[in-house]
């Protein structure tokens, strides 16, 4: 049976590959397509996707690059209606390097009364905007759209740059068909590499052949020969070896999205071409990058990163005021570390090459991530200390795999302290010794050490942080309880800490405490090291809780982590597609000491209990202890792996349900 | 020519810093009271306006600002916006250290220039110039000065000497110098209740404003801060000249104007929707069949372009692109209707959750919004145009209950829109449960929304089936561990515009065991979770916008394996806030609960915020309520 419906599907794309997709060219049957065949929950889908990139000489701009798109993107419900507009960004630095929008064309396509209808894109529905000092967008939407309309549209980008944009293979809805070609001339290589993460590979074809190409450029007077300033026209023709990637693909997946995701691209199927060579003919081979020794060495080899290590007058003696009195290395990186944070501010830049220069970010306390940590590098080598740039990833931009300059976009350092290797990052305020904004914690950055070469070093967090909450409750006679809490957290659990109640002030903070629980009356809060991130951040209050014992019958029911349980698992989607971060280990411990109301006694416990996932790699465990008027309750919760794949979600899920149920559970009492 | 103006205008400004008390650069010099629960104080603001005629004016304003901390970035203010009939002049701002030392200076060409283009926007000709700055320590101090010339007179910058939250106020002061010779208006709001006065003709000086630290379920800010806002009574909108004396006028001048030219349609429109509407019996009906058709027909797209994002795009071309935004969409239905012989008004409004009047003493360009009002005998229906979704005349959420202006072929008139009382805003939970010996309940929940509560819910349709599991899991039944959804399905009734979710689930382990006892709370569905903050010292108003019904009535089949050994008794409270009644009872081993929530709409002075307060904790409480279970194994 499976197999005859199987056939039967096969027969079916068949006839739907038998179209014609030349621009304008729609079928009624797709427009009268009323749900996607192989994805019936889809919005939208791209029918065909089209697009050819191919370098053109032309005099006096030599090669230039044309981008062709065409796409035809059927409609099917309202959801879908985002696919009817569009944003085309270009290139706009400046007039020599600016991208040109070429060819345009796009057409809505309706059914009515069974004749096919077209609505040409006008003037009027075509944007352009500049966005920043570096781009512009076109935008367009469509006329016309109707559930069951198609779109279609094409248009040449055309580019004086080298640089090739990532090529999409996969999007948030289905791709019926999509074929691609580059050609690139032989002067220009390319590496070429598809996103291993992504759960879809297109297939390419590789290939070469030989065109006759004419150049013609203008030839500058010889120098010294002044007074014949006519320039002169030379004119040639050669055979020239283009490369030639092409995929053809059929029905493509889309793209699954879901929560928890740090990085959706990260799983995209796509081709990268990063340039990796130019050798012109009669001139020198220019390498630009092919393994990640090249490219770290293309980068520290730049004068907005190499160079800057080198100067150090720009401090002064403002290093050994920083440093005076520190005993050890670690006091002087400390020192250091601190000292360039209250100097320099971030701009909100990320970036591994400096914007101003560090000389002027000193100058002016601000800069972009490079400024600032190069600043610390060069501060801790005047020191005497061993410390180096680290290139690092950011999560936004992805996973490094290939090796390409993009492939970074955050520069860390990294300092020996003859025990160990801290890593730094200055850029912001509450990060400290070995605590890095959570952004940067992604699998592994390249150490570039000061004669340009280069080694991975592992970024993934080692060192459990910790939260310990100590918990002392007296239950009285009224059915509330009192009692002290005090709260110690260590690490990426301060560093959160620090980030979210950076600008409460004491009744900010109490409001949020009393939030968990509307009975909850909180005083005398302290917050002690708030500032100070090498150190834990403690907090300590006093509260009340009324109807902390809920009187059932003859018994009274309490749930002895009050209002500090985990109310409820973050963890609710059945199945997962992508693995879950969960960026740093932790270690949680809560320590209850319970003083019983007077003329109270026990009348059931929550029993001990142990639970794990993966083994070792979650742990919690429940204690507690009767001890005359006295209960004594310790839970553990221990995530000692990081990375949650989806194969071990559902165990994941479970001991997570698990562990919110136990914690949970009620202590019975009753009167003597 | 041009440059001689320029550097006339530049040496004014900067003797005017030179005239400024050099005090107001340094923090230390900051009264006490104005730096509790306050971001950024304002040290100085000085906006003069100067009127020249119907179609000019000049903007001049002085800034001092010192920021305290991050979130005192926001208050800055150093931007300007600016298009074809706004001009920048003058454009500078420093940066001074706590003591009052100058660290930074930037000119016209340092600020930032973007497009403006808002959120949900596709295009905008409105640009802004603003100030990047990195603040490299706190506190700071700013000084900004800005010229701009207006050749639009629709919008005069009003007046507001507490800015928002947490900023308090040293000295503001604002002044408007008329010498056009024709009349301007002007009306202050809650003057009264701060130091502010009026030291000459038109010319006002607000001193020492603590700041406003914001409360739950408080009113908008604006009703009850201090606010000025001026119009002048002949005006240019960009190149379209106006009056405005009365809303009347100004309701003519935008019928006239801005409208009345906009309505031409295609022929083949005209015959399709007297096609369509030609068995109608009603009015009421064939305004049915437009709205319907123009809903399947367009969607919403935003451009804002020319006459100051005030005039609707042309019928015809709405009809030929099938999109527009708010004003555009209202526009072309009020088009179809004439067409159909269906009077309708084009409605200015502003839409938003919170309910905000058009202020009805004083016309304006006011608004955010444009629907579309029916007049229907002695009532009014009112259009949502940009939804695909909405049922006819459904209006809750974004335009209800609020004070609009309608635009008659006689002139403005402000009518107020539909209020949805409590019992209309009704959500019904019907379940049929059975609870075994471990805990665990399954069985299957209908969900009945009507009112404002049908908006609350209907959304839900539209999303992908993981995203309805996941609303179920994470919004309305967060509380839920362990809940499994095992069927969804939805109807809605857009005629009688109800809403009926129905849902069939499993909670494994709902119930806690505690020995040979299982605890379960009856409400599995509908508990309160979060109540209002407690406040020392409550300042603000209170309101409830919109009121509620909420009902619940669940059947529970309990396993013969377990026998109850405790329980609730009935609740019923009752007070100027509404009602809440609970009540189990048992049959052989089958529970009833009932619950049911009434919150009414209503204002409140501060005072009574701490009985509505424990309203909601005993509400809260008795949600929580719990019935114990022996296990008889």
């Amino acid at each position: 049976m499976k197999y005859v419906f199987l056939f039967a599907l096969v027969l079916t794309l068949q006839i739907t590959v038998a179209q014609d997709y030349k621009f304008g060219k729609i079928s009624k049957e797709e427009l009268e397509e009323k749900q996607h065949q192989l994805e019936p929950n889809a919005n939208a889908a791209i029918l065909y996707s089209s697009q050819k990139i191919s370098f053109n000489f032309e005099q006096d701009k030599g090669f230039v690059q044309y981008n062709e798109i065409h796409q035809r993107i059927k409609i099917y419900n309202k959801e879908g209606y985002e696919y009817a507009t569009k944003k085309v960004r270009l290139y706009d630095e400046s007039s020599d390097t600016k991208d040109a929008l070429t060819g345009f064309k796009a057409y809505t396509y309706n059914l009515v009364e069974g004749d096919i209808d077209d609505t040409k894109l006008s003037k009027d529905g075509i944007f352009e905007e500049k966005t920043s000092s570096y781009w512009r967008q076109t935008k367009f939407t469509m006329p016309n759209i109707k559930d069951g309309s198609i779109i279609e549209f094409r248009y040449t980008i055309v580019s004086p740059r080298l640089a090739i944009e990532d090529i999409p293979f996969q999007e948030l809805i289905p791709i019926n068909k999509i074929d691609f070609r580059v050609e690139t001339p032989e002067y220009f290589r390319y590496s070429t590499l598809l996103n291993s993460k992504a759960s879809y590979y297109p297939k390419l074809n590789e290939s070469q052949y030989y065109k006759n190409v004419s150049f013609s450029y203008r030839k500058l007077p010889e120098p010294g020969m002044r007074g014949t300033s006519k320039s002169e026209l030379v004119s040639f023709k050669r055979d020239v070896q283009f490369n030639v990637v092409e995929s053809n693909s059929v029905n493509i997946p889309s793209l699954v999205d879901e929560i928890y995701v740090d990085n959706l691209s990260n799983y995209q199927a796509r081709l990268i071409m990063e340039l990796s060579s130019i050798q012109y003919p009669d001139t020198p081979y220019e390498n630009l990058s092919t393994t990640w020794e090249v490219v770290t060495k293309t980068i520290y080899e730049s004068s907005y990163f190499g160079d800057q290590l080198n100067k150090t007058g720009y401090f002064g003696d403002d290093l050994s005021t920083a440093t005076a009195g520190a005993t050890n290395p670690e006091e002087q990186i400390y020192n250091v570390f601190n000292f360039v944070k209250t100097k320099v501010k971030w701009n909100g830049i990320h970036s591994y090459y400096t914007d101003l220069g560090v000389r002027q970010a000193y100058k002016q306390g601000v800069g972009n991530v490079a400024d600032i940590n190069l600043i610390l590098i060069a501060m801790l080598r005047d020191a005497g200390l061993d410390a180096n740039p680290v290139l690092v990833s950011t999560k936004d931009n992805g996973i490094p795999v290939f090796p390409t300059r993009n492939g970074f976009n955050y520069v860390i350092c990294a300092v020996n302290s003859g025990q160990s290797i801290i890593l730094l990052d200055a850029s912001k305020s509450f990060t400290s010794l070995n605590v890095l904004p959570v952004k940067v914690l992604n699998w592994r950055g390249r150490l570039v050490r000061n004669d340009g070469s280069s080694d991975w070093i592992d970024l993934s967090v080692q060192k459990a942080s910790k939260e310990v909450i100590s918990l002392n409750i007296k239950l009285n006679t009224d059915l509330s309880a009192t009692g002290k809490i005090r709260n110690q957290y260590t690490d990426y659990k301060a560093l959160e800490y620090r980030n979210s109640f950076e600008s409460f002030s004491q009744d900010d903070l109490i409001k949020d405490i009393e939030s968990k629980n509307g009975n909850l009356l909180v005083s005398n809060i302290e917050v002690s090291d708030m500032k100070t991130p090498v150190k834990p951040v403690q907090v300590s209050y006093e509260y009340e809780l009324d109807d902390a014992l809920e009187e059932i019958g003859e018994n009274y029911y309490f749930s002895p982590l009050l209002f500090l349980k985990l109310k409820e698992s973050p963890f609710k989607l059945q199945t997962r597609n992508y693995p879950i971060d969960l960026n740093f280990p932790t270690s949680r411990k809560y320590m209850v000491n319970i003083l019983l109301p007077e003329g109270f006694e026990v009348e059931s416990l929550p029993a001990n209990e142990k639970l794990q996932y993966n083994n070792t790699e979650g742990e919690f465990t429940y204690l507690i202890k009767e001890n005359g008027a006295m209960l004594q309750l310790v839970i553990t919760l221990d995530l000692n792996n990081t990375l949650i794949l989806p194969p071990n979600y559902e165990q994941f899920k479970q001991f997570f349900e698990l562990l919110v149920n136990k914690q949970a559970e009620k202590i019975i009492l009753r009167k003597v | 020519m041009k440059l001689i103006i320029l550097l006339v205008l530049s040496s004014l400004i900067n003797t005017q810093i030179a005239a400024q008390n050099e005090n107001l650069l340094s923090v230390n010099s900051i009264p006490l009271e104005l730096k509790i629960k306050s971001n950024a104080v304002v040290r100085f603001d000085d906006v003069h306006i100067e009127i020249s005629d119907f179609d000019r004016f000049v903007y001049t304003n002085t800034r001092i600002i010192t920021v305290f901390n991050k979130e005192g970035d926001y208050k800055l203010g150093a931007y300007q916006h600016y298009d074809e009939n706004i001009n920048i002049q003058a454009l500078e701002a420093r940066i001074y250290n706590s003591f009052g030392k100058e660290i930074k200076k930037f000119r016209k060409n340092d600020f930032k220039d973007v497009s403006a283009v808002p959120g949900g926007t596709l295009y905008s000709d409105s640009r802004v110039k603003y100030l990047d700055y990195t603040p490299i320590n706190y506190p700071y101090t700013l000084v900004f000065e800005t010229q701009v010339i207006y050749n639009s007179t629709a919008f005069i910058p009003g007046w507001k000497p507490i800015e928002g939250y947490y900023t308090s106020t040293e000295k503001a002061t604002y002044k408007i110098t008329n010498t056009s010779g024709i009349p301007i208006k002007i009306k202050t709001s809650n003057f009264e209740d701060y130091p502010i006065k009026e030291i000459s003709d038109n010319h006002y000086q607000a001193e020492n404003l603590s700041s406003i630290v914001p409360e739950a379920f408080s009113p908008n800010f604006d009703s009850y801060a201090p606010m000025l806002k001026v119009a002048l009574t002949e005006f240019e909108m960009e190149g379209v000249k106006g009056v405005n004396n009365t809303w009347e006028d100004f309701g003519l001048w935008m019928n006239n104007s801005l409208i009345s030219d906009t309505q031409e349609l295609p022929p083949t429109v005209k015959t399709t929707i007297k096609q369509l509407t030609k068995n109608a019996n009603s009015d009421v009906e064939k305004a049915k069949i437009v709205y319907e058709f123009m809903q399947n027909k367009t969607r919403y797209i935003s451009v804002q372009v020319g006459i100051g994002g005030w005039k609707p795009m042309n019928a015809e071309d709405v009809d030929r692109l099938a999109y527009g935004d708010c004003k555009a969409l209202t526009n072309y239905t009020q088009a179809l209707l004439k067409e159909v012989g269906v009077p309708s008004y084009y409605t200015i409004i502003y839409g938003d959750d919170k309910l905000i009047d058009i202020d009805k003493d004083f016309s304006a360009t006011q608004g955010n919004h444009a629907i579309l009002c029916i007049p229907n005998n002695d009532e009014y229906i009112w259009l949502e145009c940009t939804s695909k979704t909405n049922p006819f005349g459904y209006n809750a959420n974004f335009t209800d209950d609020r004070d609009a202006l309608i635009i008659t072929p006689e002139g403005g008139r402000i009518v107020r829109t539909k209020m949805y009382s409590a019992s209309e805003n009704t959500q019904k939970i019907d379940a049929d449960l059975v609870l075994d010996e471990n805990g665990t309940i399954s069985g299957a929940i209908q969900i009945q929304s009507r009112g404002s509560q049908y908006g609350e819910h209907e959304g839900l349709q539209n999303r992908t089936v993981k995203e309805q599991e996941l609303y179920y899991k994470n919004d309305f039944w967060s509380d839920l561990n362990n809940l499994e959804i095992q069927k969804m399905n939805f109807t809605n009734n857009k005629d009688s515009i109800v809403f009926i979710e129905d849902v069939e689930v499993e909670i494994s382990k709902y119930g806690s065991k505690a020995g040979n006892r299982l605890l379960f709370q009856p409400n599995v569905f509908n508990k309160i979770t979060v109540t209002p903050p407690r406040y020392k010292t409550r300042k603000l108003p209170f309101v409830i916008e919109r009121g509620y019904t909420k009902e619940e009535t669940y059947q529970i089949t309990f396993s013969n394996a377990l026998s109850i050994e405790a329980m609730k008794e009935p609740v019923s409270i009752q007070n100027k806030f509404g009602s809440y009644s609970l009540n189990i009872s048992i049959t052989n081993n089958i529970i009833t609960y009932k619950r049911e929530l009434v919150l009414n709409k209503g204002s409140y002075s501060n005072e009574d915020y701490q009985e509505f307060r424990d309203f909601c904790l005993s509400i809260k409480k008795h949600d929580n309520s719990k019935i114990v279970f022996i296990s008889k194994t």
